[in-house]
């Protein structure tokens, strides 16, 4: 049988602008998924517009999740919903706990987990 | 002329609208309100004039048609729920970390001395330390403070961690150890203590410290010692990740409260039963001396104190003297509700045994009649209390197709269960039993943990559904459903409710088959259990196997599956059951309504 060792990782895609000046918030995202324990990779593109952002990089990972981030917004996207329809989408000066669960539910959303709210709590 | 028969239950007030013409009855219209108030108080006559008013409505007509009203007489039976935990957990100076955070990190099991990370560098070359992590240092620090111990030659076994940061961590590290993380009392973790920490594989559970002689094989216990561990390795079992903390004087104690004692006052017997001896015992007690006169609690207990209560809101509701008001029946179920366990670190919950109880009051029955006339003064129509409600309840009955005497209906409403049978010769013998649709609600809220009423009222009536994608769900049969649009994001990979009003996703992380198993054993508990008890009383021959047809009547028998798992299990006593459908058209409602209008006709 031939097996296509080719085949691009399942992984999530953290998609930020050129000349980006806030890495600190593209790692508390990071930091979200990696505690979920979810593969991801970080690109930069030509855009400013992070519900775009997080479409393109829903279109180019393959678990069809992508987040956007610019320097005002943090966008969770899924490649199944309506380009202007992203599921979260949270402002970048949010706190660490807000950024990190924007990661986190990428991450569900691939594992089929229950979101966790926004400030990093569970849902109850 | 025109009558209206109007029946006034514990959840509902029912009206059914018809003209008499040549002495027998045409059935024009119903309505159905919720009760205003209590059953049988004065509030009712507010829900009395609603519900009529939409029959009339619905007919065409006004109050001034109307020739006579013919109200029940409530049955007066008044229904009470109540629970009592009779078991409960403590942990003496916190021995003990069994939970379940969703992302552990490492794997494995490290045993060592507990010591505040920012104190690790204090200890000595050698040492075997588990560090425990607070809030304020975030998982960078920690783990290049561990890194760096570890560097030193101390032995870093294993963490605990206040945030959710166990996978963070442990990525970082040279070498891996297990970690237990959103340990929210991290404060209360005792320091310079010995600890195990154990973290499984993801889908397996810890096996060393679930296990009191793996327990004893960490710590060195003796034969004694490992008795007392009993409990501490029982409540790990079925846990990902765990950390037991060995204190001098630690201990947990499963203890049983004392609830006291229930004292059942028959005609002519008298029996006692202890609350803590379970549902079972209590059931037997009252078969024993059964027919009930009064029900009483011993004085200073929490038994006492439950059915006191109950006295209480039914002396204040129908103005007697608490001394007047008898508990004639009372069902008592074994339940499990899950307790915070006391003196735990990371909010721990353990199962205790409770016992759920339903009392049933007979009251006043002059309240009708006060009633009745209040109503004629304000309606300006003559309105009389007709014949006793399990009557009238099985004349209704009788307008079902395909049924005919004798009969026997079971009234599953709200507050009690009613069960009535009329023999060949129009004979009929009814009784009131506790515990019915509140009971069920009850159970529910108290199995699952909730405070919300409402909440466990809508899991009692609605079905199940995991939604297993952003676009489809999956029902509780496994039938999948999907949709043009997203759901909600918060119903997510959650167990939702299908109420008419959309999905409410249900708090917590029960599984779907659990909570359909909470929901449906609960419903058996009281709507099966008491089929079967109230239909072994009006039996003529007091063996349930005697009588041939049953029709299920009430609110309750409206449910989407109280009367399949009833039917199910009278149909192994060989009876005929099914839910009643009034007049060909109302289902099991308006039974008691349609039956007083009938009633008119035979001159009662």
């Amino acid at each position: 049988m031939h097996m296509n060792f080719d085949a691009p990782k399942p992984e999530i895609k953290v998609v930020h602008g050129k000349n980006m000046t806030y890495q600190k918030v593209v790692d508390e995202v990071l930091h979200g998924i990696e505690e979920e324990g979810i593969p991801f990779s970080v690109e930069e593109l030509e855009e400013s517009n992070p519900v775009e952002l997080a479409f393109r990089g829903a279109e180019l990972s393959h678990l069809g999740v992508g987040i956007g981030i610019t320097e005002n917004e943090v966008v969770l996207h899924f490649i199944k919903l309506k380009e202007d329809h992203p599921i979260f989408r949270i402002p970048s000066y949010s706190d660490e706990a807000t950024l990190r669960a924007i990661g986190s539910n990428a991450a569900r959303l691939v594992k089929r987990m229950p979101f966790k709210n926004l400030d990093n709590t569970e849902l109850s | 002329m025109i009558i209206a028969g109007i029946d006034i239950g514990n959840a509902s007030t029912e009206t059914a609208l018809a003209r008499y013409v040549d002495g027998k009855p045409e059935f024009l219209c119903s309505g159905i309100v919720d009760t205003t108030g209590m059953k049988g108080t004065r509030q009712n006559i507010h829900g009395v004039f609603a519900s009529l008013k939409q029959a009339l409505e619905k007919a065409g007509l006004t109050v001034e048609n109307v020739d006579l009203i013919r109200i029940n007489e409530a049955a007066p039976v008044i229904g009470d729920v109540a629970m009592e935990t009779i078991t409960e957990t403590i942990i003496t100076e916190s021995t003990m970390i069994g939970h379940n955070p969703s992302t552990p990190g490492g794997l494995g099991i490290g045993v060592g001395v507990t010591v505040d990370i920012r104190e690790v560098n204090n200890c000595e070359k050698g040492d075997s330390v588990i560090v425990v992590i607070p809030r304020d240092v975030d998982f960078e620090d920690s783990s290049r403070i561990i890194n760096h111990a570890v560097n030193n030659g101390i032995f870093i076994n294993g963490a605990i961690v206040q945030r959710d940061d166990g996978v963070l961590i442990n990525n970082r590290l040279v070498k891996k150890i297990p970690i237990v993380d959103e340990v929210s009392l991290i404060e209360k973790v005792p320091i310079n203590m010995r600890a195990a920490i154990e973290v499984a594989a993801p889908g397996a559970v810890v096996e060393q410290l679930s296990n009191p002689y793996g327990i004893a094989t960490v710590f060195d216990l003796t034969s004694d010692e490992t008795k007392q561990v009993v409990p501490v390795s029982r409540a790990l079992i079925g846990n990902r990740s765990a950390v037991v903390i060995k204190t001098p004087a630690g201990d947990v104690k499963e203890r049983k409260i004392p609830a006291g004692q229930i004292i059942i006052q028959g005609v002519n017997k008298k029996a006692q039963v202890n609350v803590d001896d379970g549902a079972e015992k209590i059931m037997e007690a009252i078969r024993s001396v059964a027919p009930v006169e009064d029900i009483k609690g011993e004085a200073g207990t929490n038994a006492g104190g439950m059915l006191e209560k109950v006295r209480q809101v039914m002396s204040s509701l129908t103005d007697q003297l608490p001394s007047a008001i008898k508990i004639q029946d009372l069902l008592a179920v074994d339940t499990f509700v899950p307790q915070t366990v006391k003196g735990g670190v990371a909010e721990e919950f353990s199962m205790e045994n409770a016992v759920g109880i339903a009392a049933m009051v007979k009251a006043d029955k002059l309240q009708m009649n006060m009633i009745a006339h209040e109503l004629e003064a304000e309606l300006g129509v003559k309105v009389e209390v007709g014949g006793v409600e399990a009557d009238m309840a099985i004349r209704g009955a009788l307008t079902t197709p395909g049924s005919n005497m004798p009969l026997a209906i079971i009234d599953m409403g709200a507050g009690s269960t009613d069960a009535a049978i009329i023999n060949r010769a129009g004979e009929i013998k009814s009784i009131h039993l506790a515990g019915a649709g509140n009971m069920v609600t009850l159970l529910i809220a108290s199995e699952l943990g909730y405070d919300n009423m409402g909440l466990a009222e809508d899991i009692k009536k609605y079905p199940l559904a995991k939604v297993e994608s952003l676009f489809h769900i999956r029902h509780e049969d496994g039938t999948v459903q999907f949709f043009d649009k997203p759901l909600d994001p918060r119903t997510f990979a959650r167990v939702v409710i299908l109420t008419p009003n959309g999905m409410i996703p249900m708090p917590g992380n029960f599984s779907l088959e659990r909570i359909r198993a909470v929901r449906r054993e609960a419903k058996t508990k009281v709507f099966v259990v008491n089929a079967i008890r109230s239909l072994e009383r009006v039996s003529p021959t007091g063996n349930v196997r005697d009588i041939e047809f049953v029709t299920l009547v009430g609110g309750s028998a409206l449910d989407f599956e109280i009367p399949q798992l009833v039917t199910d299990a009278l149909s192994k006593y060989s009876i005929v059951s099914g839910r009643a459908n009034i007049r060909g058209v109302e289902g099991p409602r308006n039974a008691v309504a349609t039956g007083l209008v009938l009633a008119y006709e035979e001159g009662e």
